[in-house]
């Protein structure tokens, strides 16, 4: 019973691409927000509190894949995941990361294994991540746009 | 014992002997063979050629050293890195299965404490002390199997596999499972065992992975893509292997051949062919402890050594260059070597063959090419130490030619040449190989016999010789007979020694030529007195002029009408300590025969000159000095300086000085003659015909000749003066001296009827016995100075 699979090893392809994408098409994302038909598009949410109103993408791919634990001020950041296996949370990562759900957990299991980090703590529900982000000013996280209301505002992704 | 000490033939062989270290050898015949070889000369090419294999020796040694140590670097470097990997893959596995064991223990502990495992399972999830559901899958399952509770999509949520379920229930500590696909995903579950508040099975906690979590710390720079890093089950098989990106779950191998060592030893590092891929690692392997696995690390050995094989490449690529090089480089210098070598054989070659030459011309004559004078002695010197010590007998022929001095004279040098080199092939031609023909120099031969039976073989031998002499020569298209006179001597009865050999061999041939030529003598004790006389003579006339036995008397010559002196000639005198005076018609022959008369002509001549100048100085009157000239002086290359230098030296007036040629050498060659002639003119002197009328000269050769006076042998005034015949030559020949030049003189007068003959056919000339004798200078002087006061009157003739 044995069986072999290759591990897909396009981070840095992936990476690549992307920041050529920003080179080439600066609007492109907001494109892709707007062309989606889906109303309820993933948003990067902080508490209303906090005075964090953007965030480039690269700092955000670092703080979900624990490359850092501060925002761009300094301040110490907690970022929030929902569910391994909501909507949202892939969203987000195919979204705002450009990587697949089987990607993020190939980066955690390397990081986990090796003794370097540990995964973001995880909310069951949009909702919960709301209440969890708004009450706590230093966290960050993700919420879909329908969700979103006064205890929290949309960071500008960048 | 070598055998070159005593052959009997090593004399022979080292003078024969080809190598040039024949003499060397000789001082060293009892030493080895080694010893020979290594004063052997070594050609510098021989060294070269070592030094280049040497060479190449030492550098094809030092890279496969360097190539060595690389390896050994190489290899001692993947074991080191394959063992240290291990140390950290064993830390990680190790750490992180102690958290999943702990994870389970939680669980237990829970269970245990709330009696239900979905409660228990809640509590910790709340606490959050459950490890993150992305990697970590946390179950709990009831004593049926039956999943209570979990964090994920467990695979025990399904009836997918419940060999955890099995192993967990039979055991009380962590049992690992097997891998499980879900989808296309692995599992692995890890369990323990719950018991519940009354100790039986009450159920299983599990902690699902992806196993291929375990390999996904793999890094290919430090294991390459060929490396391997893998957790293997005690039971054998693998629960996941990484090489490169290849990730491998399940696959069974054998544990015990993987994991060595399952001590707490250091672990070693083995190089062998992992049989699940086929691939040669450095292999390390170690149990974890306390859990029921163990790691495996492996190093490719070719990824391992390829750099240090690549670097070898590189060392032998560069040693390959640099052996071409080398030997390029060598071939040239060994090429270079050779021709050097080749020219300084040639040269060496040249040099002997030079030597050979000189030597060729030390012992021959050059123009005959026979053995010479002293290679001649040297084999006399031989034969006569074998004859005397084998009682042998060989004869010496001594052989000259007769009237070779004539033709030498009338017909030049180069047929003189031409009939020695004849007369050297004659002899050849007629005597045996073994036979020695030698030649002495001028017209001498020898011929040695080296080996006679007898005195009659030797006449024969002689006789056959004087024969093949006596055919006739043809020199400048004339036929000429030249005879041959032979003296023999017999070894070892005629002399015991070379010395007496050779001396009675020549007294026996002069005794040949006394007894009319043409003939061959033995030696024989009572011969020989003259001709040893004749040898005395010619030994006291080498030493004449040193001696200053040598004297000139004058004859003066004097005007028929006037009586007075006009001039001198002069005549040569030999005083000889013992012999007394010796007649000039004695040793002049025997001065031309040895060349001598060339040193006493010139003699004759600086002393006629000074004589001359003095007598001038003493107040003497102006008169002509007439010397003789011998044909070998004549025709002598240095004669124009000879006759310069005497005048010059003396300062005498050129035109005093009369040179007396005879008629026969004048006549002889005028393409020579005139232009010597000629010469002497341009000097100034004047040219007397000596002997006019017996040379056997046309006028027509004579008239072209710069003559000044005619001198008209005594031969014809000799005859009977009453003999009308001698008068008319004699007229005849007056006259004709006088159509060819301005003066003529007769000379050898001795009587009275002469005088008046002469006076009375008008010629103006005379000298000879009846007026003055041949006197001493000093006399001369006084007879001189006897004129200058009375001059003779006609009547007192």
């Amino acid at each position: 019973m044995a069986a072999t699979t290759r591990i897909p090893s396009r981070f840095r392809r992936l990476a690549a691409a992307f920041a050529l994408a920003l080179i080439l098409m600066p609007d492109s994302s907001a494109q892709a927000v707007q062309t989606s038909s889906v109303a309820d598009t993933v948003v990067v949410v902080v508490s209303s509190d906090s005075p964090v109103t953007e965030i480039t993408r690269l700092h955000l791919a670092d703080l979900y894949l624990g490359r850092t634990t501060r925002f761009p001020n300094g301040e110490p950041a907690e970022v929030i995941d929902q569910g391994t296996t909501s909507a949202p949370r892939a969203d987000f990562y195919e979204r705002y990361l450009g990587r697949s759900p089987a990607e993020i957990k190939a980066h955690w299991s390397r990081l986990i294994f090796t003794g370097r980090g540990r995964p973001p703590r995880d909310v069951v529900s949009g909702e919960d991540m709301r209440r969890l982000v708004a009450e706590n000013p230093g966290t960050i996280g993700y919420i879909e746009r329908s969700l979103v209301d006064g205890s929290v505002h949309i960071v500008r992704v960048e | 014992m070598d055998p070159e000490i005593s052959s009997p033939d090593a004399t022979a062989r080292e003078v024969s002997g080809p190598t040039p270290v024949a003499g060397h050898e000789e001082s060293s015949h009892g030493r080895s063979r080694l010893y020979r070889l290594l004063h052997h000369p070594v050609r510098p090419i021989a060294l070269l050629v070592l030094a280049a294999f040497l060479a190449l020796a030492v550098l094809w040694t030092a890279t496969w050293n360097l190539g060595r140590v690389e390896h050994e670097n190489a290899r001692e470097t993947a074991e080191t890195t394959s063992r240290e990997l291990l140390d950290t893959y064993e830390a990680q596995v190790f750490r992180v299965l102690q958290q999943m064991d702990q994870t389970l223990r939680s669980v237990q502990y829970a269970v245990q404490l709330r009696g239900d495992g979905r409660t228990a399972f809640d509590d910790l999830n709340d606490r959050d002390l459950l490890p993150p559901d992305l990697i970590f899958v946390v179950s709990v399952t009831d004593h049926d199997g039956n999943l209570v509770a979990t964090n994920g999509a467990s695979l025990l949520a399904g009836d997918a596999d419940d060999d955890i379920l099995d192993l967990a229930r039979e055991s009380h500590s962590l049992v690992v499972g097997q891998p499980v696909a879900v989808g296309d995903e692995w599992r692995l579950p890890v369990g323990r065992r719950l018991t519940a508040p009354d100790g039986s099975f009450g159920g299983v906690a599990t902690v699902e992975v992806d196993p291929t979590f375990f390999v996904s710390g793999y890094e290919v720079s430090r294991l390459g893509r060929d490396g391997v890093v893998g957790i293997l089950g005690q039971d054998g098989v693998f629960r996941a292997r990484r090489s490169g990106d290849d990730v491998t779950v399940g696959g069974r191998t054998d544990y015990e051949s993987v994991v060595t060592e399952q001590g707490f030893g250091d672990t070693r590092t083995v190089l062998s062919t992992n049989e699940w891929d086929g691939v040669r690692r450095y292999t390390s392997a170690r149990e974890l402890y306390g859990f029921p696995v163990a790691v495996v690390v492996g190093i490719s050995e070719n990824e391992a050594l390829a750099p240090a094989d690549d670097r070898t490449s590189t060392y032998v690529a560069r040693a390959g260059m640099a052996s071409l090089l080398l030997i390029l480089i060598a071939g040239v210098l060994a090429w270079m070597s050779w021709k050097l070598d080749r020219v300084r054989r040639r040269e060496g070659e040249a040099q002997v063959a030079h030597a050979r030459r000189v030597e060729h011309l030390a012992y021959h004559d050059s123009l005959t090419g026979l053995p010479n004078r002293s290679f001649l002695g040297r084999l006399l010197e031989d034969r006569v130490r074998l004859a005397g010590r084998y009682g042998q007998q060989f004869a010496v022929l001594f052989l000259d030619l007769d009237g070779f001095k004539q033709i030498n004279d009338t017909l030049g040098h180069d047929a003189g040449d031409d009939l020695l080199r004849e007369v050297a092939e004659r002899l050849e031609a007629t005597l045996r190989d073994s036979d020695v023909v030698a030649r002495m120099g001028g017209d001498e031969f020898v011929v040695l016999l080296p080996t006679i039976a007898n005195a009659d073989q030797v006449a024969s031998v002689a006789q056959k010789v004087i024969d093949s002499l006596a055919q006739p020569f043809v020199l400048l298209g004339e036929q000429f007979t030249v005879t041959a006179s032979v003296g023999v001597s017999l070894y070892p009865q005629d002399g015991a020694d070379v010395q007496a050999l050779m001396k009675n061999a020549d007294i026996a041939m002069y005794e040949a030529k006394e007894a009319g030529k043409k003939a061959f003598r033995f030696f024989s004790q009572w011969m020989g007195s003259e001709s040893r006389e004749r040898l005395d003579l010619e030994v006291s006339l080498r030493q004449a002029l040193v001696r200053q036995e040598f004297e000139l008397h004058y004859q003066a010559r004097r005007d028929l009408d006037s009586g007075r002196i006009t001039g001198m000639e002069a005549l040569l005198r030999w005083e000889h300590p013992r012999l007394g005076t010796v007649k000039p018609a004695k040793f002049l022959p025997l001065a031309e025969e040895t060349g001598l008369i060339l040193p006493i002509g010139k003699w004759v001549l600086r002393t006629a000159c000074r004589q001359n100048v003095a007598w001038l100085a003493d107040g003497l009157p102006r008169l002509s000095v007439a010397v003789n000239l011998s044909a070998a002086q004549f025709f002598d290359p240095d004669l124009l300086d000879v006759v310069a230098s005497a005048l010059e030296d003396s300062d005498m007036d050129p035109e005093l000085l009369e040179l007396e040629i005879c008629e026969s050498i004048l006549a002889r060659d005028t393409f020579k003659t005139v232009p010597i002639l000629e010469d002497l003119k341009r000097l100034g002197t004047r040219i007397t015909v000596d002997n006019f009328g017996t040379g056997y000269s046309s006028l027509t050769v004579l008239r072209g000749l710069p003559l000044d006076t005619i001198k008209i042998d005594r031969l014809f005034l000799r005859a009977d003066a009453g003999n009308a015949m001698a008068h008319e030559v004699t007229d005849a020949l007056v006259a004709m001296g006088r159509s060819l030049s301005s003066s003529v003189v007769v000379h050898g007068v001795e009587t009275r009827e002469q005088v008046d003959y002469l006076r009375s056919h008008a010629c103006h000339q005379v000298q000879g016995f009846f007026f003055d004798r041949p006197s001493r200078a000093t006399d001369i002087a006084v007879l001189l100075r006897g004129e200058l006061v009375t001059a003779p009157s006609q009547e007192s003739f």
